[in-house]
């Protein structure tokens, strides 16, 4: 029984760092229809920041967090400006193979300023977790979780319930129609690119004392999160967030009953299966029904 | 101009000519003469791996200064190109094929990682030069490859010290093994559980993990639940490490653990922390465990004011049995250096003694350290002579 809750809380902890990212991926999805491969080391540089401010610099913790999610803020208008801007009218492929190069190069930039060193970043806490019975809750894991959900709860009301969120949706759905609405689309998706990379940043800075801090941190994580979000519906935000946990739990169990070694395929086999069968994913709609 | 038509003009033309002739002979001779003997290295400068790739490039280039200064190698200086393997098989491949093609090159800084070695293996062979490697698979100088020739001593003398401490030292007799599913974590492991076998020991659990695992719970629920009070593990990377030691010790698993020489690294000890605190390990390089190892240790700190790493040590002494190698043999002729390298013996380097077996290996035995509150004390070294 110690034994399956413990691999439960642990799925649901490392399903949360998942959801995290996907809810980055699900935002710019959302936007701007193109996938931003980017968005894993957008949690690698908030994961950088922390060290630099945090231990490097050392400045408060706290302090050093907004500091970092306001870096994160401007990074994101600047990735605008570099990666999508340019390209805003070119068809979803350049614009993806944009962002992939953006990703090379901030992992070599940061790799060539910081050296190769991984570092390791305490917790917010100092206590590092509590067991109950045979089952170790990492307190990490529970901050981690609890501002996944919070964040999505944020993010629904943000697009269902603002004005500004219902801009956004409307700018991702047709760009043309909502700029003869009146809806300034640039500063939309300039808007989109700055809360998202804030909330890469975000995700950086909680997983830096679980997974210490390396260039390849992020690409590791975004590929599973991009599973996620294709398992919970590609630019859902409920998915994002169900899609991700999922995924941890169906891992984390499966590397303890079947096989540890092929633990990285059982996401990617049921990725293949919601691909097969269900390709828009639990809470996606189909492409048919949108148009 | 006045000597123009002076009967004196042919002679000093032509003793102006000589001089000029002497002058170009003399410049060409000292160029050849201070021409360098070009060595080809191969290292992790990025993907993850790069951490080793800077202590491996630092401890070669600290040999080649050394070399330098001592007044180089056959008259000539040694110099050292490097080339990005990435961490990756490709990478390796590349990264050797672009310096082999460059016949400039007398002989080449291998990977410290067997899996590139295996990758660049049939490369190597073509080349038919001397490559120095430091991966620990004892395949890797048994398999009819003349031209690998290892600094470090192999995972079979890794494992057999593992065994030999773990079982008669300190006493243990369940074993669990936790290893890496890649090269060096599958052969080490391998070698481990047949060292056991030789004490009449079967492990309780054999476990291995892909690397850059993010969470590494079902591996230490499995290690906890085998009942092991002993575990020896070959793990490939230190964020994996800092993760399983973390998640081990927060499950309430307390045995004792032997490791591989990644236990304790610099960087491992510094992300794991007091997780690792009281594990032991065997390292082919510490400096307390030879006067030429203390040496290396001060040298390296002085230069790059840190100390040196596993990573580092190797290729230090790779590039000074080189430099010894090419002088004994008098010739950068491929056989007669390799003729050279073999012909090492009793030579005291940072990482042990190299006495070069038949097989191309240069040590055989590890030394044994603990983990003693962060940090790393000598207990002894361990040689085989078979």
């Amino acid at each position: 029984m110690g034994f399956n809750l413990q691999l439960l809380f642990t799925g649901i902890g490392v399903g949360s760092i998942y959801a995290l990212v996907a809810l980055g991926f699900a935002l710019i999805y959302r936007a701007t229809n193109v996938v931003n491969f980017a968005q894993g080391d957008f949690a690698m540089l908030g994961a950088f920041a922390m060290v630099v401010l945090a231990i490097d610099l050392e400045l408060p913790y706290w302090l050093s967090i907004l500091i970092t999610l306001a870096l994160m803020v401007g990074f994101g208008a600047l990735f605008n400006l570099a990666v999508y801007y340019p390209l805003r009218n070119r068809s979803f492929l350049p614009v993806i193979i944009s962002t992939i190069g953006a990703s090379i190069l901030l992992e070599n930039g940061v790799l060539a300023a910081y050296g190769p060193r991984p570092q390791s970043l305490d917790s917010i806490f100092a206590v590092p977790g509590f067991s109950v019975g045979d089952v170790f809750f990492d307190s990490q894991y529970i901050v981690i979780l609890v501002v996944a959900v919070v964040m999505v709860v944020v993010q629904y009301l943000f697009f269902e319930r603002t004005l500004t969120g219902k801009k956004m949706q409307a700018t991702s759905q047709d760009k043309e129609m909502a700029s003869l609405l009146g809806i300034p689309v640039i500063w939309m998706i300039m808007l989109t690119f700055m809360y998202s990379a804030m909330l890469g940043g975000l995700a950086g800075i909680l997983v830096a004392p679980v997974l210490f801090v390396t260039v390849g941190m992020g690409s590791s994580i975004a590929l599973k999160a991009f599973a996620a979000s294709i398992i919970g519906g590609f630019g859902d935000v409920t998915g994002a967030i169900v899609g991700g946990l999922a995924l941890g739990v169906i891992e984390t169990f499966g590397a303890a009953y079947v096989s540890v070694p092929y633990k990285d395929a059982f996401a990617f086999l049921v990725l293949f299966g919601f691909l097969l069968v269900r390709p828009q994913g639990i809470f996606g709609e189909r492409i048919s029904e949108k148009a | 101009m006045g000597h123009r038509g002076n009967a004196k003009g042919p002679v000093i033309i032509k003793s102006g000519l000589f001089m000029l002739a002497a002058a170009v002979g003399l410049a060409a001779f000292a160029a050849q003469a201070a021409d360098p003997i070009k060595v080809g290295m191969v290292a992790p400068l990025t993907g993850p791996g790069a951490e080793s790739g800077r202590f491996q490039t630092q401890g070669a280039k600290l040999a080649a200064d050394e070399v330098n200064k001592a007044g180089g190698v056959l008259g000539r200086p040694l110099e050292l190109v490097i080339e990005d393997d990435q961490t990756t098989n490709p990478g390796v491949v590349l990264a050797f094929s672009k310096l082999a093609g460059n016949a400039e090159f007398v002989a080449f800084l291998g990977p410290i990682r067997s899996t590139q070695i295996h990758a660049m293996a049939p490369d190597a062979l073509r080349v038919g030069k001397p490559v120095l490697i430091g991966g620990t698979d004892p395949v890797l100088t048994h398999m009819g490859n003349p031209w690998f020739f290892r600094f470090r001593p192999h995972d079979v003398y890794s494992a057999r010290v593992i065994a030999d401490y773990g079982a008669k030292t300190l006493g243990k007799k369940k074993w669990a093994i936790v290893h890496s599913t890649d090269a060096f974590g599958t052969n080490g492991m391998k070698n481990l559980v047949e060292s056991l076998k030789g004490m009449g020991i079967e492990p309780v659990l054999v476990q291995g993990y892909p690397n850059n695992s993010q969470d590494f719970t079902p591996v230490a629920l499995a290690v906890k639940q085998s009942g092991a009070d002993v575990m020896g593990t070959y793990m490939t990377f230190e964020p994996d490490q800092g993760i399983f030691a973390k998640q081990l010790r927060q499950l309430g698993v307390t045995l004792t653990w032997v490791g591989s020489p990644t236990t304790v690294t610099t960087t491992a000890l510094k992300l794991a922390g007091p997780a690792l605190y009281g594990s032991y390990a065997v390292v082919d390089f510490n400096k307390d465990s030879s006067g030429a190892a203390k040496a290396f240790a001060a040298k390296y700190e002085a230069a790059y004011k840190s100390a040196p790493d596993i990573f580092a040590s190797w290729s230090y002494d790779a590039v000074h049995v080189l430099a010894r190698a090419i002088g004994e043999a008098k010739s950068l002729e491929p056989e007669k250096l390799r003729q050279a390298i073999l012909a090492v013996k009793g030579y005291a380097g940072a990482e042990g003694t190299y006495n070069f077996d038949h097989n191309g290996d240069g040590l055989h035995g590890y030394n044994i350290v603990k983990n003693n509150n962060g940090t790393v004390v000598f207990d002894k070294h361990i040689d085989f002579d078979d």
